[in-house]
């Protein structure tokens, strides 16, 4: 008598699995597929192993079975820990739920030494008493703003240029220390500012309160200049300088810098990328030019196509992988962004990434005015005459009224990337976002026809070059050190 | 260095210079082709072509025409095909649909709703 059974009475029968959720996207004109399970793990299937994974024509031993099981993409029948670990990592993702309003913005003046053509936020350039913010209006901004439940706030002083009324930066930053003792919530702070009027005044005060900056650079002297233009045309010479400061008195990782793509960036990236490098600065982000405020106006925004700037985003991506593989640690966010949502399951509150959308329940902006908005796109919407994102005002509202208003309910939930046409369909949809401005800006619709949004080209785009870098061992290595 | 694309780019959201139209029909047996999934497939086709879906005794007729602003102009062999593919894609996706929903529901739930509590618990 044989002591041990024959080897099939160890398999599983193809009726005894059963198909978990997944999408799939075909890759080019070829047979080939990419799958995708629930919460965005990928794997690349032929058309006949996607037909057999549907028709579950799959045995232990195959090749097949083991891969699309390890993928989560079938289980056996009466199972329960994939669908319980699908669910947990579901619930993982998903938890930046639970951090209600972390940011909030104050926009302290629209006044702004700069003209950048691209300026999103419609800049003004006099008349100091209608364009800052009061002090009565900063005090309920930020009643509401510690009205909010999570436990840790972060408040970023925008502009305009917010440093021109840097007196009111001040005291909203002792009054809501004093609050944050009072309420045990923690307190983190934020200038956005050119550094044109930087001095060392306002870095002993940053420095005192741990203030971070952040600041635009968008790449060599004449590149800059020529994007970012004010009297004595210096601001390149000036924002280089208040980095340096800023590094020097606060530390160099309490300063980072934003670029903006004009056309005049397209064919510069190394150059952008070189400027970066020896500011030594620990990475840059890519970022495409936004449909609002001046840079509509001026028609800045339709210079340049998805396809062009997607065409600058890999050159660029590759040549931070090159300088990488060449020993210096320097990182493109916004892949390593989406690279954080592909390799892992820790919630990401980045606001384009994610669905339900960021707007209201991720950031809250308080205008000069007193005005609020459920984000900063759609307060540079409402420069322009659009007040769809408008909620209410710091005299009228609290917290709950402005987060439980139809406006917002209503904007959240027609865009939700889960139920939408498309989306909800799409095999990077784990790992996209909803974005109800961008598209209301740009179709007139918070959902959005996906096929004809560039947002919806641009993640595909990205995404797609990230999975083909990293089928290449070595720089699949750099990615995922990213991915922290 | 490795340009390859991994996949067919995606209909761009600008628009370009005007190229010539072309016109396609195909038709499905309604018997065996679901409407849902044909109006799935146009759908994704939008940035290229539109489509009119008309019923015909037991067919379902469609009538593409490729829009003169694409970036991507196509012949007509070739709209017809990718046409064609992404309506193979759309019935698998309901296939799928089909069979997992269920289960989609309950991980949902398990993650989310009152199965969450009770396992909690």
């Amino acid at each position: 008598m044989a002591k041990f059974l024959p080897p099939e009475a160890f398999s599983a029968a193809g009726d005894a699995l059963s198909l978990l959720p997944f999408n799939f996207e075909r890759i080019g004109s070829t047979n080939e597929y990419l799958v995708a399970n629930l919460v965005g793990d990928f794997v690349r299937l032929t058309q006949t192993e996607l037909d057999r994974l549907v028709d579950l024509q799959l045995r232990p031993g195959d090749g097949l079975y083991e891969r699309v099981y390890a993928a989560h993409l079938v289980t056996r029948k009466g199972q329960q820990s994939q669908r319980q670990l699908l669910a947990l990592r579901l619930r993982s993702r998903m938890s930046f739920l639970r951090q209600i309003t972390p940011l909030h913005i104050f926009v302290v003046t629209l006044r702004c030494e700069h003209s950048c053509p691209y300026c999103q936020v419609s800049r003004q350039s006099s008349d100091r008493s209608r364009f800052d913010m009061s002090e009565d209006i900063a005090q309920r901004a930020l009643d509401i703003a510690f009205q909010s439940h999570s436990p840790r706030i972060k408040i970023e002083f925008q502009g305009g240029e917010p440093l021109l009324n840097f007196s009111l930066i001040k005291e909203i930053i002792l009054a809501a220390r004093d609050r944050s003792i009072t309420t045990k919530k923690a307190v983190d702070f934020v200038i956005a500012s050119n550094l044109a009027l930087l001095d060392d005044e306002i870095l002993t005060f940053c420095k005192q309160n741990e203030v971070l900056i952040s600041t635009s650079l968008d790449g060599p002297a004449d590149l800059h200049n020529k994007n970012r233009p004010r009297p004595g045309g210096n601001s390149y010479d000036l924002a280089v300088h208040g980095l340096r400061r800023a590094k020097e008195v606060l530390g160099p990782d309490r300063v980072g810098a934003l670029m903006t793509t004009t056309e005049a960036s397209l064919d510069r990236v190394d150059d952008i990328i070189d400027e970066y490098l020896q500011l030594d600065l620990d990475g840059i982000f890519l970022r495409p030019l936004s449909p609002f405020g001046f840079a509509i106006k001026t028609k800045q925004y339709h210079r340049y196509d998805i396809e062009k700037w997607l065409a600058f985003y890999e050159r660029g991506l590759r040549r931070i992988i090159e300088i990488n593989r060449s020993g210096r640690q320097f990182r493109e966010f916004y892949a390593a962004l989406i690279l954080s949502r592909m390799m892992s399951d820790r919630p990401i509150g980045y606001v384009d990434l994610r669905s339900p959308a960021g707007i209201g329940i991720g950031a809250l902006v308080y205008n000069y005015d007193g005005s609020v908005f459920a984000s900063d796109e759609g307060r540079m919407l409402a420069e322009t005459g659009d007040n769809t994102f408008r909620l209410g005002h710091v005299d009228n509202d609290e917290y709950s009224s402005l987060i439980m208003s139809d406006r917002l309910v209503e904007a959240i939930s027609s865009s939700l990337t889960q139920c939408a046409p498309e989306c909800s369909s799409c095999v990077f949809e784990p790992h996209c976002g909803a974005d109800p401005v961008y598209h209301h800006a740009t179709q007139g619709d918070a959902l959005g026809i996906k096929p004809l949004s560039a947002f919806c080209a641009r993640q595909k785009g990205v995404m797609r070059l990230l999975l083909e870098i990293l089928e290449t061992p070595s720089d699949a290595a750099i990615l995922r050190s990213w991915a922290t | 260095m490795r340009l390859m694309r991994l996949m067919r780019p995606m209909p761009p959201a600008g628009t370009k210079a005007s190229a010539p139209t072309v016109s396609v029909t195909v038709d499905f047996d309604s018997s065996v082709q679901s409407l849902g999934a044909l109006e799935a497939a146009v759908y994704r086709l939008i940035g290229i072509a539109t489509c009119q879906i008309e019923r015909d005794a037991d067919r379902f007729v469609c009538h593409l025409t490729s829009k003169s602003a694409s970036r991507t102009p196509l012949t007509g062999v070739e709209l017809k095909e990718r046409f064609l593919e992404i309506v193979c894609d759309e019935n698998l996706r309901l296939r799928v649909a089909e069979r997992t929903d269920g289960m989609r529901n309950v991980i949902l739930a398990l993650a989310f709703g009152s199965l969450a509590s009770s396992q909690g618990s």
